[in-house]
Order: structure tokens, then sequence, then C-alpha cells
């Protein structure tokens, strides 16, 4: 079912909620999320993981935004939150930098020799990190465009993620050139942080004989 | 079919990525004057819900049924929004994008203002390629009918087995002969695999039982006519007649023979053997005290990929062996660079029953004597004899005779090394309607039994899926497919000949002058096909040369005196082009990208009308040479480069006015030495003055192009066909044919020239005139008006003993 129907009929049985963003009152219809509502009246917040073209997966956490009710208040990824009725939002408080600086520190640790990653943590006074480094030439912060938009906007899975935990990281699968990878460019372009840039050229498949006669036994 | 075309525009300000660096009021007050767009808006992201929303709203007010997305990478979210608006029925093609992010607000240092403009020569460009959109209606395709399961491999019982459980009925074709024999020619394509015959008896016996089985009687493939769902395949039978039958599907299943190797190794068949031969040999002459070698001589032989393939066999034979003739002794020579290509537990057993794995240096030639082979040790670097009684040999594998002429029948190509391959189309799936030809078997890339039973499997379940979506109504045609149109079509084949996807067929038998037809569930759309055709009978439909053509030209009408366009193929040049953006590199804002889905696809029509209506230059960004995802695109571009580079140089222009570049599109920094050198050049040339005479000069050009059959034949006879493996351009006599290519390039442009004055001028004119209207040298223009009378293009009369002519 598409989005748009999906929509409509929500929409049918419910009138367009209201709530709050910065102070501000917002409408959104069911089914939009928090980030989408912001962005759409111009609230900025900083994303990484997510894009456009795929779905949502709220990998990076750095657009979290805080929920307050009375004294009470919670940190939500908002490229995943759905908006409801009456939610105060806020996107700048001193909860939501704190924990966005703690992200940028983290991702300054696994990812050091992203630049895209090295700026934005900047712009919010991060610039080094108490985290250990593992990799100092390390840029891909897995967060799984890659191969979200492989899967979904392409139609491939040409790459996904290989091993777990630490040592998790993006490739086709046993890390050789893929026959299914059609060398369309989608990971290279969507890549937040040219990870990919440098990775493709291991993945993009050479020709099928070529290919065969590496991987037939 | 909708007549009444309605574009509409929606910008995307993208939060801070465009607003600031586009002053996108004025590019919508210039968009919304064109006279192609019915609406034009701005919108913060028409790409999140909120955006969606309101376009749907708009769609339906403002009934639009055509939108161009000013925003991001249409590569990355074209498909988003094609998804979106599916149920609005705007389908594939109906929606297009400009990337104004990368291509406009970064990748230069204009204002504003200036970004404006340049975005909304792409957008208006963009609008005028909808209004030449004549959107086809949705197809589907419906299988109704029997499969054919073709080759006689071993698969076949595989995928037979499979067709029966699904509830398909399926023949069994005529190489298969009588299946009580298979059990005896097995050995022959797939040695020591007794394993598996309990096995294989079990299938066979369950699809001969099957009251979806058709067993054929034997024949030879004689010819494939028609398309997915509607197969026509032409027998000859073992008694001189000729049987068609009919199929909704084919799966072949083909394994490849096994020869002894060259002469070098001492085959002689009778104590030095190949494996295939093994099982004769035993029971002919039987083992009893022999001493068995295996010699997997495969990387010796230069076919060192199939050694583990080779290694097991001969471990099977060795146990067999060891088993059966306990005082014999079995030996397996292999090369060092080998990996033995047992598990744990074999290799227990191979100790076990004492059979003997010999390493030997790879430095050192095994050498084969009378009862020795002399091997070098690893251990010591000496050379030692290892006695034999028999010797048993690795085959060499390789497709041949039946099997090969069977596969060429099938289009199978034999494209890259000794295999067959199946066309594996290199683009994005939704472009195709379903994989290729099923292939299973040996005969794809070698293999043991296991795997080709497994393919066979596959092949069937994969047939299975066709069905069943045809049975849903799902099977459904994609968009962007060619057609031919059988009243133009000649049935010259030359479409054939290019076409890497395999798609186009004849409807009925073999034979010249017929009419060709696309199977569109295999048709790629890659359109180089349609760019060919010398009578344009092949269209590629919802991305005509007709919309390219309107697209180019509105964006060429809109050229300032030094700005080039490059059209950039969705492989190379675009993705090149929107990762040059997306990393802020600067290149020359007087370079205005096009995207098309590939250079290839790009009629010499297209490139002359970019010229006629006012750039002054054109750039072609393909892929790199050989990743062509369309039947060799990039190199049918440089031959129509080549076309354009002749005829500009005849008009008098500069003929580095048009170039053929590669892009990758991981290298973004190249692809800016690119567009930049090409502004350069052509900023250096300056503007073609659009005097009378040029214009005239550049419309020849166009017509000729377009619509002149021999100079498009010409062109299409010497355009790189899908069995020239490499293009080497070391053809025979290539200067003599370029030459001759040249000349009757110079007599048509004449030819089209003079019909074109005498069409305009609508008078009667005298030789004089004419060659003094064109310029030209009186005797050749004298030459070409007689043959033009002669066909009947020109008339002639007489007025004072003067000949006078006017057009036919």
């Amino acid at each position: 079912m598409s989005r748009l129907s999906e929509t409509f009929e929500q929409g049918a049985i419910n009138p367009m909620i209201t709530f709050q963003i910065d102070n501000q009152t917002v409408e959104a219809k069911p089914g939009w999320t928090v980030l989408e509502t912001a962005k759409h009246y111009g609230f900025e917040i900083p994303t990484l993981c997510h894009h456009e073209a795929v779905t949502p997966s709220g990998a990076c956490r750095l657009c979290m935004v805080e929920l307050r009710e009375g004294d009470w208040s919670k940190l939500v990824a908002s490229c995943i939150y759905p908006v409801a009725d009456g939610i105060n939002v806020f996107t700048d408080t001193e909860r939501v930098r704190n924990v966005r600086r703690w992200i940028l520190e983290m991702l300054l640790s696994e990812c050091p020799a992203s630049k895209h990653i090295q700026d934005i943590a900047a712009r919010h006074g991060v610039s080094r990190t108490r985290f250990p480094v593992e990799n100092p030439e390390e840029q891909c912060m897995l967060c799984g465009l890659c191969t979200r938009v492989c899967e979904e906007v392409v139609g491939l899975a040409a790459i996904s993620t290989v091993d777990r935990g630490i040592h998790k990281k993006i490739g086709a699968p046993f890390l050789r050139p893929s026959e299914v990878c059609v060398a369309c460019g989608c990971c290279v372009t969507i890549c937040p942080t040219d990870a990919m840039q440098s990775r493709i050229d291991s993945i993009r498949r050479v020709s099928a004989t070529q290919l065969a006669a590496k991987t037939s036994w | 079919m909708q007549t009444n075309t309605k574009t509409g525009v929606f910008i995307c300000r993208c939060g801070e990525k465009i607003a600031p660096f586009i002053d996108l009021e004025a590019l919508a007050g210039i968009v919304s004057r064109d006279a192609n767009v019915a609406h034009c808006e701005i919108l913060p992201y028409p790409c999140l819900n909120p955006g969606f929303d309101r376009i749907t709203e708009t769609i339906s007010s403002k009934k639009l049924n055509r939108l161009v997305i000013a925003g991001c990478e249409g590569r990355l979210m074209l498909k988003k929004f094609e998804k979106t608006f599916e149920p609005m029925e705007l389908l594939k093609g109906q929606i297009d994008m400009i990337n104004l992010r990368g291509h406009i607000a970064a990748g230069n240092d204009l204002s504003p203002e200036k970004r404006a403009e340049k975005g909304a020569k792409l957008i208006k460009a963009a609008a005028a390629e909808m209004a030449a959109l004549a959107p086809t209606i949705q197809k589907r395709t419906f299988l109704d009918g029997p499969v054919m399961i073709i080759g006689g491999g071993a698969a076949s019982w595989t995928a037979a087995q499979e067709l029966a459980r699904q509830g398909l009925d399926f023949m069994l074709a005529p190489d298969i002969g009588d299946p009580e024999i298979l059990f005896e020619e097995l050995h022959r394509q797939y040695p020591g695999e007794w394993k598996n015959y309990p096995r294989m008896k079990k299938i066979r016996q369950e699809v001969l039982q099957s009251h979806r089985c058709n067993m054929l009687p034997a024949g030879d493939l004689l010819n494939l006519a028609g398309i997915t769902g509607d197969y026509k395949l032409t027998f000859s039978m073992a008694d001189g007649n000729q049987r068609v039958y009919k199929a909704a599907a084919i799966i072949a299943c083909l394994d490849a023979g096994l020869e002894p190797p060259t002469e070098e190794f001492g085959y002689d068949g009778q104590s030095v053997i190949i494996q295939p031969e093994f099982d004769e040999y035993v029971a002919e002459k039987g083992i009893f005290e022999d001493q068995v070698v295996f010699w997997v001589n495969d990387y010796e032989a230069g076919y060192p990929e199939f050694a583990q393939l080779s290694a097991l066999s001969a471990w099977a034979m060795a146990k067999r062996v060891r088993e059966s003739y306990p005082k014999s002794q079995a030996v397996i020579l292999y090369n060092e660079q080998m990996e033995i290509p047992l598990t744990g537990r074999d290799r227990t057993l191979s100790r076990n029953l004492g059979i003997f794995w010999v390493p030997y240096d790879k430095t050192i030639r095994p050498t084969i004597q009378e009862g020795f082979i002399t091997v070098g040790n690893l251990n010591d670097h000496m050379e030692y004899d290892i006695p034999w009684d028999l010797m048993v040999l690795s085959p060499e594998r390789a497709v041949s005779g039946r099997t090969r002429k069977t596969a060429e029948i099938l289009g199978l190509s034999h494209k890259h090394g000794r295999f067959l391959t199946g066309h594996h189309a290199w683009v994005r799936p939704e472009q195709v309607g379903r994989e290729e030809t099923y292939l299973a078997g040996s005969a794809r890339f070698p293999c043991d039994l296991h795997e080709a039973l497994a393919q066979g499997y596959r092949a069937g379940r994969k047939t299975a899926e066709l069905f069943q979506k045809s049975r849903g109504g799902e099977l459904f045609v994609p968009r962007i497919v060619c057609s031919v149109d059988p009243d133009k079509c000649v049935g010259c084949g030359l479409c054939q000949e290019l076409c890497d996807c395999g798609g186009i067929g004849v409807e009925e038998a073999t034979g010249g002058g017929l009419p060709r037809v696309v199977d569109p569930l295999i048709c790629t759309g890659g359109g180089t096909c349609a760019a060919a055709c010398p009578y344009k009978a092949l269209v590629l439909q919802n991305n005509t040369t007709d919309q390219r053509e309107a697209r180019a030209g509105a964006l060429a009408s809109q050229m300032g005196p030094d700005e080039v366009i490059a059209l950039g193929c969705a492989w190379g040049g675009l993705p090149a082009a929107d990762n040059a953006g997306k990393k802020g590199l600067f290149y020359d804002p007087r370079v205005h990208l096009m995207s098309v889905p590939c250079v290839g696809q790009l009629d010499p029509g297209i490139l002359a009308r970019v010229f006629l209506d006012g750039s002054p230059g054109l750039l072609l960004l393909g892929c790199n040479p050989e990743e062509c995802h369309h039947s060799y695109g990039v190199d049918h571009a440089w031959s129509r480069v080549n076309l354009i580079k002749k005829l500009l140089t005849m008009c008098g222009f500069d003929r580095r006015r048009i170039a053929l570049a590669h892009a990758d599109l991981n290298k973004p920094e190249e692809f800016v030495h690119t567009v930049n050198s090409f502004a350069n050049v052509v900023g250096a040339i300056g503007p073609i003055g659009k005097t009378p005479q040029n214009i005239s000069r550049l419309k020849s050009m166009h017509e000729l192009v377009s619509n002149n059959a021999r100079i498009r034949h010409l062109l299409c006879v010497t355009l790189r066909q899908n069995d020239e493996t490499e293009y080497k351009g070391n053809q025979r006599h290539a200067l003599d044919f370029d030459r001759d290519f040249s000349a009757a390039l110079r007599e048509e442009f004449l030819r089209t020239r003079l019909l074109q004055l005498l069409r305009t001028e609508k008078r009667p004119l005298k030789l004089n005139e004419l060659s003094n209207a064109l310029m030209e040298n009186r005797e050749q223009v004298g030459e070409q008006l007689w043959s033009m009378v002669y066909e009947g293009l020109v008339h002639r009369s007489h007025y004072n003993h003067e000949a006078l002519f006017i057009a036919g």
C-alpha cells in the first residue's frame, strides 16, 4: 500500500493533528513524523542517517529532540517519532544540545576521518573526542543509508552490513566484488561521509566471468 | 490517453541547501511564464509527507498530468515520487527531476539571480520534454501454455520436477533421447558422481510419471521465434521432418562437454585417460592391483579455476578405486597452489583409505614417462618418480558442437570466455520485465552435478513464479521498452545484431526481410537499437527520440553565445555530476547538464538539433569504455559523434564543437576537468553565427542525419555489435571505409541541401543559381541533380534551352 492512500485513509478518520514545536503551534497529518513536520515549518534539526529517498531508521540519533510535559521530559529521535496531538517538541534545549554533543563525540571516535562529521561537530562546539579512536582513517559511521538505498531505491541488495558489533562494516557479501551490483553509484551519492567513495571500487563488479572464476569454488 | 498536457513544476527549498543559493522566487517567475508549464510552486520539501500531500492536492485541483520536480538527485528520489503518485495516474515517464541542488546551487560561484536563470533553462527544457511525451497505456503480459525444457542437460530433470510440483505443463525437449540411457551418459559430463545416481533415478521417475510431462521425440533445435509467452520452436527430427512446438517459456539446461587435454599430457585413451572415461575403463579392464595416479593437471593445461572441481572428481574416483580394489593404489597429484577441497571428515576418510594426496612444486612441471611421472618435491626440492599403471587426467571443459548451436539459437551469448552467459542485464531490476532466459547446467560455468541440479530447481522455481505473476495479472511490461512499427521495419536485422539484451527477435521462422519484434519483458530499455534504426521503425516508448529532441532543442535555444550543453548518461556523466555537486566542486557555469539514460540512445538527429537550435557546443558524457550498461552505447555514441564531426566540417564549422567524454561516477574531480576543458575549447571558438546560410546548413545537417536512410544505414553497420568483445579500432581497411563513408556523406549532404533549397524557394531554379546559392562546385551539383531527377526527387523542365529544376 502506498504512503498516499495510507495517509488518505487515516486522514479520513482523523482530522489534522495540532501540536507545538519550540512553542510554535503547527499542524500535521497523521502518519507524518516530527522531523518531517519540523522541516516543513522551517525548523532545522541536524541529521546524518536521514535521507528523503529511504525510510528513516533512527540509526545516528543526531536528530534527537526533547518532548516536554510539565516537569517531565524525554528525548526521542525525531526522524522516526510520529506526530501526536498536543505534544510539546523542543529542538534546541540544553538537554538536546548535550546529547548531540555526546553523539558527535562518539561519531568522532568511530569515524574520525570524515570531514562532514567534523564540520557538524565543530558547529556544535565539539572538536575532540574523549573516546578511544580505533582507526584514524575510518570514514564510515555505519548509518546504513547505502544499504537502504540499494534495497529500497535500486531494488537490489548488493551491499549489506558484514559481521556484527564492533566488527560491523559495509560491503558486498564476503567483501568481494558483487555480481549483483549494477554500478549505479546511488550509495556513493547518498553517503553522508564520503566513506562509500573509497569503498565502491571494491564492490562494483568486474566482468561477470572474471567474477565467476574468482568465486565459483 | 491524455491529449491535454498539463505540467506542474515543484521547486524544492531543501532547507538551507537550495534556498539561500538560488533566487527561487525569480526562478519560479521565469518558469511559470513558460508555455509548457501549467503550474509552478515552491515547497519547503516536496519529498516529505507534507510536500506529497500538497502536490497531491495540486494534482487533483489543477488536473496535472506531468510533474517536474526541481530538487536533488533524481537517481535517488525519483522512485519515491513515482511510487507516491502512481495512484494519481502519473506513471513512469510522466515525472522527471532536475538536480537543482547538485547542478545549480552547488558547483559554481554565480549569484543567486544568475543561478535562477541557469536553473530555469533546465526546468524549461524538462517541461518541453514533458509536452512531447505521449504516454502509453500500462501493458501486461500473460503466460499461457507449456514450458519448454530444452538442451537435455542433467538439470532438465530437476527443472521438470519443480515445474511438475508447481502444477505447470512442460515439454522435455528432444535432445534428451531415451531417459533409460541417462545414467550411461551422465559420467561423460559429470564424472565420478555415482553418489547422486539414486537421487537422479528418483527424480526421473517422478518426472516421467507426472501427467504434466510431455516427452518429445529426439531432434535438433533449428529455430526460435516469438516472444515471452508465445514462443515457437522448430526442431528438425531424426526422420528429416520439421516440427514446430509452441511454448510460453523456455528453460535451457545445457552441459559443457569434457574433452581430452592437448597431447603434451600423453593422453592416449588406453593407459592415460581422462576422468569421463574412467567408468568405461573400469567396466572394460578393471583395476585389480594397479597403481592409479590422478593428475589434477588443470594448472598446467591453463584453466586453474577448475582444479578443485577436477580434484573432487578425482577424489570420488580414488575412493572407488580403494574401496572396490583394496590391492590397488590411488595417488592424487596436484599443484601446490590448489587447496584440497575436502571437508575434515573426507580428509579422515581419505587417510583411512590410504589415498595419497601429493602436492608438487609449481615451478617444476611434472614430466610424464612410461610408467613414471617426475614431480618436484616441495620439501627437499628433489625430483621424484611416481610409478603409475593408469594415469587419469583432468578433462578440458568447453561448450561445443550441438550444445553450442542450441545456445546460439536460444540467444545465450558466448560473450566472455568459453562458457555461456545468460543475458545478465546490468541495470536496475525495475527496468526489465523478467530475468534472462533461465540457464542451468555446467555449460553456464563448470560445476558438479549437485550444483547443476540445484540450478535446475532454481530455473523451475523462477519460471513458476513468472506464471504465478501472470495469473495474478501482475506481470507488467516495463514502461520504457522498445517497440517495432511493423509498417516501417524493413527487416534488415541490424537492431538484432546490436541489441545486447537479446530482446529483439523475429515473429516467424528465420530469414531476411522479416519484421523484427521486441520482447518487452527482456528489453532493458537501453534504446541503442532505436537510435540506430535506419528507418526509425524502433521506438523507445515513453522515452522517445522526439521527447529527447524536444528537450535538447529547448535547452539549446536558451544557450548564450559561449554556453554549451553536456549530455550526461545515467551511469557515468550524471552520477559524476551529482557527486561533484555533493562535494561542492566548482565547474564552469557555462556548462548546462542534461541527463539522458544512455548516450547510446541519442539519435544523431538529437545531436544535430542541438546545433540547429543554437547551442555552440555539445559534450556527451558517457561511461568508461567497456562499462556501458546498454549494448555498447558509448561506442555507438562515438560513431554518431564522428558523423556529426564530419558534417560540422562540411558545413564549415569547427569540428571540436562536439565531443565524447567518459566519466566515472566515483571521479567527480575528473568530471570537472572534462567539462571545464570542453567549455574552454568551445568558448575560444565562439558562437555559430546565425546567418541564413549557417541556419540552412544546420537544417540540412539535421534533416540528413534524421531522415536519410542511406547514411543512417551506413552508420548503423559501423556500430559495435554485441559479439565484438573488444573495440580494437584496427578494423580492416578502417581508413578506406572512413573515406568511402565521408564520400557518401558529402554526396548525400549536397543532395539534402539541394532539395531543401528547392523546397524553400518553391520556384524553378537554374543549375547556376543553385550552385551559387550553395557555394558548391557546379559540376558536382549538376551530377547530383541529374540523379535526383532520375530518382524522381526533382522535376526538370526546359525554358529557352536551359534546364530548370523544381522539387518533386
